[in-house]
C-alpha cells in the first residue's frame, strides 16, 4: 500500500469476514460521499428532479394562495390565555423527593472523595425509604386526553388540508408503533378537519386491529360512499364481515376487489379462507342457530348505522366538519333497505348521487323508483336536487363522483332563466344537497321573486323552482306551504310528476288521505313505476277503508284523468337502455334473492325435520328446494339421506347419482349411494362406492365400518350363490359322463386358461364362480364372445343352470364393463340371443326375472 | 446491504457559499424558500431569504441586524403569518415578519447572554394550545415566552441562587397534544438533560449523559411524549423512550456512538417520526431509523412498569464537508428535502430519496 502499517488486503479480508459475522457492525460503517447524478440511473435522476421542480412550482402557487387569504384575528380568541405570568420553576425542584435529597447538588457523577465517604447502609436505607413511598411509574400510554376533534372552522382551506394531512401522518406513525388507539384518535382528528378517503381507510384498519368491528365497518362504508370501488375499503370491509361471521358479504366484497385487481394476493387468500368457512357452515353444519346469529348481527349493524350516520360517525366529529357528508345522509338512510341485496347492489345505491349522475338525466326515472324504497321520502332531496341540476343545467358531464359535486358550477345556465336567477337556483340546489333546507328555501324564494319581477315567460322553470321550494318545505315539515307550492307548480305544468308526488306526501303527512290518494293515483297514471306511490296507495287504501268503510271509494274526490300527452311525455323520455337493463338486473337479482331466501328457508326446515327424524316431511322440503335450485348438490345428498331413512333405496341412489354428476367428488353422495346400494343388495357397487369414499377421505370411520360389513356381506352373497355349489357340482359330476358336455367347458375354459396360466388340474375342478379369478384382468372381447358361443352352442341345451351361473359370475370379472363397451355388433347380437334362449328355459335355480336382471348387466 | 440503491440516498442538490458564518437555516413553511441566520465578519447579524428555483438557490432578501443571530424558529407562528422568532448573541428575542423584516414585530431582552437555542410550538398547526417560544441561554436559564406578552416570560427555569449556572445549549418543546399539557426539554453543557412539565410547573425528570448535550429533540412536539433524542459532545446520541417513566430509573434509553466527533444536530423527519438525521462535527450526516421493541414496557422485579428501549438502524451516512454541520432542517412540506448549513460558510439543500421504503 505504500503506507506503513496499512495492509489493504488484510483490511478487506477482515471486513469481509466481519460482514459475515455481524453485518451491522459499527466497524463496517464507511463514510460515503454524497450521492450525485452519477449514482442514479438517468430515469431515477430525472424523476427526482422533476418531482422537485413540480413541488417547487406547486408550493409557489399555494403560497400565493395562502398570502391572499385574509388573516383571521378571530383565531386568536380561541387560543388559550397567556400562561400565568412568570412562573418560576427552580431548576432543581423535582416532583420526586429522592432526587432532591440525592442529586440536587451533584449532577455530575460522584467524585472519588465522595465515594470514600459513601455509606452503603445509609444509601440502602435511603433507597428503601424511597421505594416505600414511591409513586407508581408514570405511563404515557393512555390517551384519554387526545381530543378527537379539531376545531378548524376558522382555518383556510389550505391550512385545513395541511393540518389534516399532518394529523393523518401522526396517525400513521402511531399505527406503525402498534399504538392503534392513538392512531384512531389522530385519524379522527384528521377526519374532523377534512374527511378523506385515506384517513377513513386507515382508521378502519386501526379499528380492525383493535377489533372494533362496528367502527371499522362504519369507516369502510364512509369510504365506499366517497369512492364506491375503493379496493382497500372493500378488502377491509370483507375482513370485518369475515370477523362478524358474515361470510357471504365478505366474499362478495372480495370478489369486487378481485374484479378490480385480479392478482390481489391478500384478497385471494382471504377469499379462499372464507370460501372454506362458507362451505363448512353451509352444508355440513346445517346450522340454523348460526344463521340466525348472522342475521341478528346484520340487523344490529343496520340499527347502528341509522342513528350513527346522521350524527356523523364516531367520536364527536362536529357538524362543522363535513358539509359534504351531510349531503349523503339521505342516501345513508337508504342503506339498511338495500343492504340485503348484497355487495354490488348496495354499493351502487349507497354510493350517493354522484354515482347515479353518471348515467345522466335519463336515469332519473329509475332514481325515483329506487329511492322511493324509503317510503318516508326523506331521502329524496339529495338526488332530486341533483336530477334537476342535471336536467336543466346541462352539467351532465359531472360524472366525477361525490367530490365533483361540491364544485358544481353555480353559474351553469338553467333553461330560460337569466344568469343571476339560475345561479340562485343552483345555489339552492347545492344547499339542499348539503341539507341546509332553510337556506335553500331562501334561495329558491329569491329566485321565484326575481323571476316574477323579471317577467320572463318560462312556466317550466318557474314550475321547477316551485317544486324545489316545495321539497324544502316538505323537508322542514311545513306541509301547508309545500302543498301551496306544489299546487302552483301544477298550475304551471299540470301533471308533472315531482310536484304531484311531493304534494301527495304533504297531504299524507297532514293526514288528508283522500287528497293524498288522489295525487298518488295521478302519479301512478303518469308513471306506473313509482314504487313509493304504490306503497303509499296501499297504505292509504287501508286507512281509508278503516275510516270510511267499504264505500270509501265513493267518497273520494275525482281522480283526474291524465291526458295521454302527459303519459306519453313520460314515455317520450323512455328509460334508457341502461336503465332498463339495470332494472332487469335488479329484478333478476331480486328474484334470485327471494329464491335464495325461500331456498334457505326450505332447506333449513328440511334440515330441522331430519334432525327430528321426520324424514317424509323433510323429503317434501328438499324437493321444494330443488324446484328452486335444481343444481344444489347438498340438497340432493340430503334428500338421498331421507330416502335412505325411508328405505327408498332406488330414489336415494338416483339422488346420489345426480349429486355426483353435479359434484363428482362428493363424499357424502358416495357414502349414501353405498348405503343405497347396500339396501339394494348390490354389495359390489356398494363396496366400490365405499372405497371411493375412503379414497377421498381416509378418515371416514363409518365408511370403513360399512366397508368391512359390506365385504362380509359380499362374501356371504357370493357364498350364497356358491352355496348351491355342492348341489350344483353334483349335477355337474352327474353329467360328467356326458362327454360332449364336459368337452365344451373344458375347451372353453382351457382357452381361458391358456391366457392365464392359472390351471385347475382338470376341467372338473373348474367352477363358474372362479371364472373372474381365472380371467383376472385378461378379459377381452374375443374371450367373451368365445365364452358366449360355447355357452350357447354347447351348454345351453344341456345345462342351462350352468350357463346361468357362468353368466352370473362372468360380469364380475375385471374390466368387464370396458370390454362390454368394445364388443362388436355381431357379438352383441349373439349375446342377446343367448339371453333370449336362457330366458326361454324353465329352471328351478333361476327365474325369468333373474335372467332379465342379468341381461341388463350385459346388454 | 444487498443493493446500494435500495436504501435511502442523500443527494447534495444545491450548495451555496455564503460570505458570512451561518448559524442556523430554516425552511419557510409552505414555500420553497428558506432563511439563513448568521454573523458577518464585521460583527453584525444577518437574515437572508433564499428561494429554490430551477436547481439553484436565489437570494431574495437580505437584512443586516446589529447583533449576530444565533438561532430561529417558525414553530410559534401561524401558517399565514409565518413570522420567524430569533435569538441573538446579546440575549434578545425578536420576532420578524419576513415580508417586512426591518422592524421586529416583537422584541424583548430575554437573557443576559447569548441565546443558544430556540424552539416554538402552537403554530403551523403543530401542537394544541397557545403559541409559545422557549429560549435557552448561556446564562443558564430556560425561559418560555408568549408572543402576546411583552418583556415577561410566562415560565422561567433557572437554578436556585448560589448554584453554578450551567450553559444551556439546547431546548425543545414536546408533549403538546392538548391545550394544557406541554413539556420543555433542555440540555446543558455538563451533560444534564432536564424535562420541565409546563402544566404542573415542575421538573419532571432529569438525567446526565456525561457529556455536553448539543441537541435535544422530541420525535414530535404535538403528541403524547414518545421519544427523545439527545446528542452529545463526544459523538454519542441517546434515544429515550418517553412512554413509560419508572419512578427511579426514569426512561429507558439506548445510546449509539455514531460519529467520531460531536453530534451537533438531530432532526426527525416531519413525515415519519421514527426516522431522524444526525449531523456531525466532521461534516457528515447519518440517517437513522428507530425500531420499536416488541413490548414497549415490562414489569421490573417490584412490579413497577419500566420502559424498554428499541434499537436504531443506520440507513445511510455521507460525508458532506470537513467542517462541522451546525444546523439541519427538514422541509415540512416536501418529504426528503433537507437543508443544512455548516461552518464552511455554505448552505446546502439535500434530497434524501426512498424514505418510504426505509
Amino acid at each position: 500500500s505504500g503506507e506503513e502499517g496499512i495492509y489493504p488486503h488484510l483490511i478487506k479480508f477482515c471486513e469481509g469476514h466481519l460482514e459475515k459475522l455481524n453485518p451491522k457492525s459499527r466497524a463496517l460503517r464507511k463514510e460515503t460521499p454524497v450521492a450525485t447524478e452519477a449514482s442514479f440511473s438517468k430515469d431515477e435522476w430525472n424523476q427526482i428532479m422533476d418531482d422537485l421542480r413540480t413541488w417547487a412550482e406547486e408550493t409557489k402557487k399555494s403560497e400565493t394562495l395562502l398570502k391572499q387569504e385574509p388573516v383571521f384575528d378571530l383565531l386568536k380568541e380561541k387560543i388559550p390565555p397567556v400562561r400565568s405570568s412568570n412562573s418560576f420553576v427552580p431548576l432543581n425542584e423535582k416532583s420526586f423527593p429522592k432526587q432532591r435529597t440525592n442529586s440536587s447538588k451533584h449532577v455530575l457523577p460522584r467524585d472519588y472523595q465522595e465515594w470514600d465517604k459513601f455509606d452503603v447502609e445509609e444509601e440502602c436505607n435511603k433507597v428503601d425509604g424511597v421505594l416505600k413511598n414511591d409513586p407508581p411509574a408514570i405511563l404515557n400510554t393512555g390517551h384519554p386526553n387526545i381530543k378527537r376533534a379539531v376545531d378548524a372552522s376558522l382555518l383556510s382551506q389550505q391550512e385545513k388540508f395541511l393540518l389534516a394531512n399532518r394529523e393523518k401522518d401522526k396517525g400513521n406513525e402511531a399505527f406503525r408503533a402498534n399504538d392503534y388507539e392513538e392512531a384512531v384518535a389522530y385519524y379522527s382528528r384528521s377526519l374532523s378537519i377534512i374527511p378523506t378517503v385515506s384517513a377513513y381507510n386507515n382508521r378502519a384498519q386501526a379499528e380492525i386491529n383493535l377489533q372494533h368491528w362496528h367502527n371499522a365497518m362504519t369507516d369502510c362504508q364512509q369510504v365506499l360512499e366517497l369512492e364506491p370501488r375503493n379496493k382497500k375499503a372493500l378488502l377491509r370491509r370483507a375482513t370485518v364481515h369475515n370477523h362478524m361471521g358474515n361470510f357471504q358479504m365478505a366474499s362478495e366484497d372480495l370478489r369486487m376487489v378481485l374484479q378490480e385487481e385480479p392478482n390481489n394476493a391478500s384478497a385471494i387468500q382471504l377469499l379462499s379462507k372464507i370460501e372454506r368457512k362458507l362451505s363448512d357452515c353451509l352444508p355440513e353444519q346445517q346450522s340454523k342457530g348460526k344463521k340466525i346469529l348472522i342475521e341478528e348481527l346484520e340487523e344490529q349493524e343496520e340499527q347502528r348505522a341509522c342513528p350513527v350516520q346522521p350524527s356523523q360517525p364516531v367520536g364527536g366529529e362536529e357538524s362543522s366538519a363535513a358539509p359534504a357528508e351531510r349531503g349523503d345522509m339521505g342516501n345513508a338512510q337508504k342503506k339498511p333497505h338495500s343492504r340485503g341485496d348484497g355487495g354490488p347492489h348496495s354499493e351502487s345505491s349507497n354510493s350517493h348521487h354522484g354515482h347515479w349522475r353518471g348515467k345522466g338525466g335519463a336515469s332519473d326515472k329509475y332514481k325515483v323508483t329506487e329511492e322511493s324504497k324509503v317510503a318516508n321520502g326523506s331521502s329524496k332531496r339529495g338526488s332530486t336536487a341533483s336530477v334537476q341540476g342535471d336536467k336543466r343545467s346541462g352539467t351532465k358531464g359531472t360524472t366525477g363522483g361525490g367530490k365533483a359535486e361540491e364544485s358544481v358550477n353555480l353559474d351553469a345556465p338553467c333553461g330560460a332563466l337569466p344568469p343571476h336567477l339560475s345561479r340562485l337556483k343552483n345555489e339552492g340546489n347545492l344547499l339542499f344537497k348539503n341539507g341546509q333546507f332553510a337556506d335553500a328555501l331562501e334561495k329558491y324564494s329569491q329566485a321565484i321573486q326575481g323571476y316574477t319581477d323579471s317577467g320572463i315567460d318560462s312556466p317550466e322553470d318557474l314550475c321547477i323552482l316551485y317544486s324545489n321550494r316545495a321539497a324544502c318545505y316538505l323537508k322542514d315539515g311545513n306541509s301547508q306551504d309545500c302543498i301551496q307550492d306544489c299546487t302552483r307548480a301544477l298550475e304551471l305544468q299540470p301533471f308533472s310528476l315531482k310536484p304531484l308526488l311531493r304534494r301527495a306526501m304533504a297531504y299524507e303527512s297532514l293526514e288528508r288521505y283522500k287528497k293524498a290518494y288522489v295525487d298518488y293515483k295521478t302519479v301512478l297514471q303518469i308513471d306506473i313505476s313509482v314504487q313509493a306511490a304504490h306503497d303509499s296507495v296501499n297504505r292509504i287504501t287501508r286507512l281509508l277503508i278503516e275510516q270510511d268503510g267499504p264505500e270509501w271509494r265513493e267518497k273520494l274526490p275525482d281522480i283526474p284523468m291524465v291526458p295521454l300527452s302527459a303519459q306519453q311525455h313520460r314515455r317520450e323520455e323512455p328509460p334508457s337502455e341502461e336503465v332498463l337493463r339495470a332494472r332487469a338486473e335488479k329484478a333478476t337479482r331480486d328474484a334470485e334473492r327471494r329464491a335464495e331466501i325461500h331456498f334457505s328457508a326450505f332447506k333449513q326446515e328440511g334440515n330441522d325435520f331430519v334432525k327430528k327424524g321426520q324424514y317424509q316431511e323433510a323429503l317434501g322440503k328438499y324437493t321444494e328446494c330443488l324446484k328452486l335450485k335444481p343444481k344444489e348438490c347438498a340438497i340432493y345428498t340430503n334428500r338421498a339421506l331421507c330416502y335412505l331413512k325411508l328405505e327408498r333405496f332406488m330414489e336415494a341412489k338416483k339422488d346420489c347419482d345426480t349429486a355426483l354428476e353435479l359434484e363428482p367428488g362428493n363424499k357424502k353422495a358416495f357414502y349414501r349411494r353405498a348405503l343405497a346400494n347396500k339396501g339394494l343388495k348390490d354389495y359390489l357397487a356398494c363396496s366400490s362406492d365405499l372405497q371411493e369414499v375412503l379414497q377421498l377421505d381416509a378418515n371416514v370411520q363409518e365408511a370403513e365400518k360399512e366397508l368391512e360389513e359390506v365385504t362380509v356381506l359380499l362374501r356371504q352373497s357370493l357364498a350364497n350363490t356358491s352355496q348351491d355349489k355342492p348341489r350344483k357340482t353334483v349335477p355337474i359330476k352327474e353329467v360328467d359322463g356326458d362327454e360332449d358336455m364336459t368337452d365344451v367347458p373344458a375347451s372353453e375354459s382351457s382357452c381361458t386358461r391358456d391366457n392365464i396360466n392359472l390351471k385347475p388340474s382338470s376341467a372338473y375342478e373348474f367352477e363358474p364362480q372362479l371364472l373372474p379369478q381365472y380371467l383376472s384382468n385378461q378379459l377381452d372381447g374375443h374371450t367373451i364372445s368365445f365364452i358366449m358361443k360355447a355357452l350357447n352352442l354347447h351348454l345351453l341345451g344341456k345345462n342351462p343352470n350352468l350357463v346361468y351361473r357362468h353368466l352370473h359370475h362372468l360380469h364380475t370379472a375385471d374390466r368387464f364393463s370396458v370390454v362390454l363397451m368394445l364388443l362388436e355388433k355381431d357379438e352383441r347380437r349373439y349375446m342377446s340371443q343367448l339371453f333370449e334362449h336362457l330366458s326361454a328355459v324353465e329352471s328351478t335355480e333361476f327365474t325369468k326375472g333373474d335372467v332379465q336382471n342379468l341381461a341388463n348387466k350385459y346388454i | 446491504m444487498s443493493s446500494p440503491l435500495s436504501k435511502p440516498q442523500i443527494i447534495a442538490h444545491i450548495q451555496k457559499s455564503l460570505n458570512y458564518t451561518v448559524f442556523d437555516s430554516k425552511w419557510i413553511p409552505c414555500s420553497a424558500k428558506f432563511v439563513c441566520l448568521g454573523n458577518f465578519a464585521r460583527g453584525t447579524g444577518v437574515i437572508q431569504i433564499y428561494e429554490v428555483q430551477h436547481g439553484e438557490a436565489q437570494l431574495i432578501k437580505q437584512v443586516e441586524k446589529p447583533k449576530p443571530i444565533k438561532c430561529g424558529t417558525f414553530g410559534a407562528a401561524s401558517l399565514q403569518q409565518r413570522h420567524i422568532a430569533t435569538g441573538d448573541f446579546d440575549g434578545n428575542l425578536h420576532i420578524w415578519n419576513l415580508e417586512a423584516p426591518d422592524v421586529p414585530v416583537y422584541t424583548t431582552k430575554a437573557h443576559k447572554e447569548i441565546v443558544n437555542s430556540i424552539d416554538g410550538v402552537g403554530g403551523l398547526g403543530i401542537g394544541d394550545g397557545a403559541p409559545e417560544i422557549v429560549t435557552g441561554s448561556r446564562d443558564g436559564t430556560v425561559k418560555v415566552w408568549d408572543p402576546r406578552q411583552k418583556d415577561l416570560p410566562v415560565a422561567n427555569m433557572e437554578p436556585v441562587g448560589g448554584e453554578t449556572r450551567r450553559d444551556c445549549w439546547t431546548v425543545a418543546f414536546g408533549h403538546a397534544f392538548n391545550d394544557q399539557d406541554r413539556c420543555v426539554c433542555a440540555g446543558y453543557d455538563n451533560g444534564d438533560i432536564k424535562l420541565f412539565d409546563l402544566r404542573n410547573m415542575s421538573l419532571r425528570w432529569e438525567t446526565n449523559i456525561k457529556n455536553g448535550v448539543c441537541c435535544v429533540e422530541f420525535d414530535r412536539k404535538d403528541i403524547n411524549i414518545n421519544k427523545l433524542v439527545a446528542t452529545s459532545l463526544e459523538g454519542k446520541f441517546h434515544v429515550f423512550d418517553m412512554r413509560t417513566q419508572h419512578p427511579t430509573k426514569g426512561f429507558a434509553s439506548i445510546s449509539e456512538k455514531a460519529h467520531k466527533s460531536t453530534i451537533w444536530q438531530v432532526r426527525h423527519l416531519p413525515q415519519n417520526r421514527d426516522i431522524f438525521m444526525t449531523a456531525g462535527g466532521a461534516g457528515n450526516l447519518h440517517l437513522w431509523k428507530y425500531e420499536y421493541p416488541a413490548q414497549r414496557s415490562k414489569k421490573d422485579s417490584d412490579g413497577v412498569d419500566v420502559g424498554v428501549a428499541g434499537s436504531v438502524n443506520l440507513l445511510q451516512n455521507v460525508n458532506l464537508s470537513t467542517q462541522p454541520i451546525a444546523s439541519l432542517d427538514w422541509s415540512p412540506d416536501k418529504q426528503g428535502l433537507c437543508l443544512c448549513s455548516g461552518f464552511d460558510q455554505s448552505v446546502r439543500v439535500l434530497i434524501v430519496t426512498k424514505l418510504n421504503v426505509a
